[in-house]
């Protein structure tokens, strides 16, 4: 499905971010891809999306493969008509407009496929949005916004979704919840999932396997239920136990930030 | 008060120009977020080939008789022996030019489009991802590039182009009070308001209204979701060039041609800045008030002063409001 080979990413040409990044969403797969503040994860989905070089950087080495052909150079809004669609981080709802005219904009992911949006399926999907489709969508709680977001891009018939953390400010309950929803989106849409996060134990719920990315690099990887079992992935991103200093993770400073999101 | 209402009436007729002018400035500003220092100059080459178009090439050997001056039998008939300045007269005279207008019209829209899609193909994408601070510089120098180039171009000057409408002059009564306005004036406050509230409607209720609305809040957002955003960019420098066409067609037929069209222009932008550079509504309140008040400072306080009074009210309002009337307030929640 998606096919990242050894990229080498970097801003204005000068701040290198990722250094040889390899990953692979295998088709129907939930992948988790979880790092500290700053290690890339959000550049590896803007390389994947097409955006980067919206903000000045760009791919310099290895190639990137969806559904076998490269796309490195492709413009997001074909690669969202081609089905890889990209939930960004902070959600990025269009405030000023309706619910509605949220998801209309989103259906023009669907440009140039025999498909037509399926409003009804998405508000099934989530209830709660019908109840506001003609609302301010910046008047929607958070979580009601992620809603949004997630089912902007369901509108598009998603064959992979690239979402950047979907748990980000949301209380536990609501965290749940959305993420049930993800899984339900990857059971019933069949679409594949390349799920970036800070909230390890929420991520690993439902994902079939996982990255772990540290200043660019993909430090270890497995399914999740071997991750689960690793010590360190315990100590650092499920905070189980108590902090041992003989562990290298990168530094306790770090890891304390990374606490604020464990629940 | 008779005198006030005319000079309202008047007002309200040259604040409708501003509005045409000032919707362009904001339709590019929206999508692409670039302040378009060039718009007047895009006006000024309108008017331009407005003059090309309805007078040069219709005046052309090869150009049949009947663009030139069109006088069918029914018109002569319908003219007769109407006395001068009768809207009988203006109309039949008007007739007589329609096909010279809208060639004049449709050359412009279509000369002015082109131009305005190697601007943005040529000067503003490959600046796509650059700071807005150099797009916007280069829309300054775009002011110079035009000008020079309109000055090989074209050497005319103060040159007489037909109006879109009949101009007579009507009197009719309000409250009382005899009144009086030119109907040619009419026809551009109905062009000008029309123009604006199919952008308007278009924007609100169509499809493709909401791709340049989700554009024009989260460029890169709704370009992910499958938007074509260079398409979007290129469709409002396709409003503003050709709604800029006709502004330009206007108000070379109202005070002849001539490269100050493009200061006019220009000037337009202090109006957009008063209204708010986001917000159609606000440029629409701010350009009537200005119409108004200098058509009231003309009044009271003479040519001289009237010309600097509008600015100085911008300048208060941009002090007390720097985003404007209605320029962007934000729906935070968290
Ligand atoms: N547009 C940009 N221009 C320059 N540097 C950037 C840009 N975006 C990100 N960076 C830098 O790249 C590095 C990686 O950023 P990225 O957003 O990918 O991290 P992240 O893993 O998603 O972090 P977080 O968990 O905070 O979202 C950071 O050091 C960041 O400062
Ligand atoms: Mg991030």
């Amino acid at each position: 499905m998606l096919s990242i080979e050894n990229i080498e990413v970097a801003y204005h040409h000068a701040i290198q971010v990722l250094k040889g990044l390899t990953l692979s969403v295998e088709p129907g797969e939930v992948v988790a891809l979880l790092g500290a503040n700053g290690a890339g994860k959000t550049t590896v989905l803007k390389a994947a999306s097409g955006l980067l070089p919206l903000e000045n950087g760009s791919i310099d080495a290895g190639q990137i493969l969806f559904n076998d052909s490269p796309i490195n150079r492709v413009a997001p809004h074909e690669l969202a008509r081609a089905g890889l669609i990209h939930v960004r981080e902070g959600r990025r709802i269009f405030a000023e407009m309706t619910v509605e005219d949220n998801l209309i904009a989103a259906s023009y992911a669907l440009t140039g496929r025999k498909e037509k949006p399926d409003y009804d399926a998405v508000y099934a999907f989530f209830p709660k949005l019908k109840e506001r489709a003609h609302q301010t969508a910046g008047l929607l709680s958070g979580g009601e916004q992620q809603m949004l977001a997630i089912g902007r891009a369901l509108i598009g018939q998603p064959r992979l979704i690239l979402l950047d953390e979907p748990s980000l400010g949301l209380a536990p309950r609501m965290v749940d919840e959305i993420f049930d929803n993800i899984a339900r989106v990857n059971q019933e849409q069949g679409a594949s999932i390349l799920l970036v996060e800070q909230n390890a134990s929420a991520a690993f719920r439902i994902a079939h396997r996982g990255f772990i990315l540290e200043n660019g690099k993909v430090v270890l990887e497995g399914p999740v239920e071997q991750l689960r079992e690793n010590p360190d992935i315990q100590t650092f991103y499920l905070g189980v136990g108590e902090q041992d200093d003989k562990k290298s993770f990168r530094n306790i400073k770090h890891y304390k930030r990374r606490k604020r999101w464990l629940n | 008060m008779g005198q006030f209402i005319q000079y309202m009436i008047n007002g309200v007729i040259s604040g409708s120009v501003l509005a045409l002018i000032a919707l362009g400035i904001v339709a590019v500003f929206k999508a692409t977020k670039v302040v378009n220092f060039a718009h007047g100059h895009l006006i000024l080459f309108g008017a331009y080939f407005y003059f090309t178009f309805s007078v040069v090439l219709s005046e052309a050997a090869f150009m049949p008789d009947w663009i030139r001056s069109w006088d069918p039998a029914w018109l002569q008939a319908y003219a007769g022996d109407a006395a001068m300045f009768s809207p009988k007269a203006a109309i039949a005279s008007w007739v007589s030019d329609l096909p010279r207008i809208l060639l004049g019209l449709i050359g412009a829209l279509a000369a002015n489009a082109v131009l305005a899609l190697i601007i943005e193909r040529l000067v503003m994408r490959p600046l796509l991802g650059q700071s807005a601070f150099a797009m916007i510089l280069s829309t300054v120098g775009l002011i110079w590039v035009l000008e020079g180039s309109a000055g090989l171009i074209w050497t005319a000057e103060a040159e007489q182009v037909p109006a879109l409408g009949p101009n007579f002059p009507i009197r009719f009564e309000l409250f009382d009070q005899n009144l009086f306005l030119f109907s040619g004036s009419l026809v551009n406050l109905v062009v000008a308001l029309l123009l604006f509230a199919s952008l308007m409607l278009v924007l609100r209720y169509t499809r493709s209204g909401v791709a340049i609305r989700a554009t024009a809040e989260d460029q890169s957002t709704a370009y992910a979701m499958g938007i074509n955003v260079p398409r979007v960019f290129s469709t409002a420098w396709l409003v503003a060039s050709t709604t800029g066409a006709v502004a330009g067609a206007i108000l070379a037929s109202r005070n002849g041609l001539s490269p100050a069209i493009g200061l006019f222009g220009l000037s337009v932008l202090a109006v957009v800045l008063m209204g708010g550079l986001d917000s159609f509504a606000g440029v629409l309140i701010a350009s009537m008030l200005v119409g108004i008040l200098s058509s009231m400072a003309q009044w009271k306080l003479g040519g001289g002063v009237a010309e600097i009074v509008p600015y100085v009210a911008v300048l208060v309002v941009i002090l007390i409001r720097p985003h404007g009337f209605m320029g962007q307030e934000e729906i935070e929640r968290i």
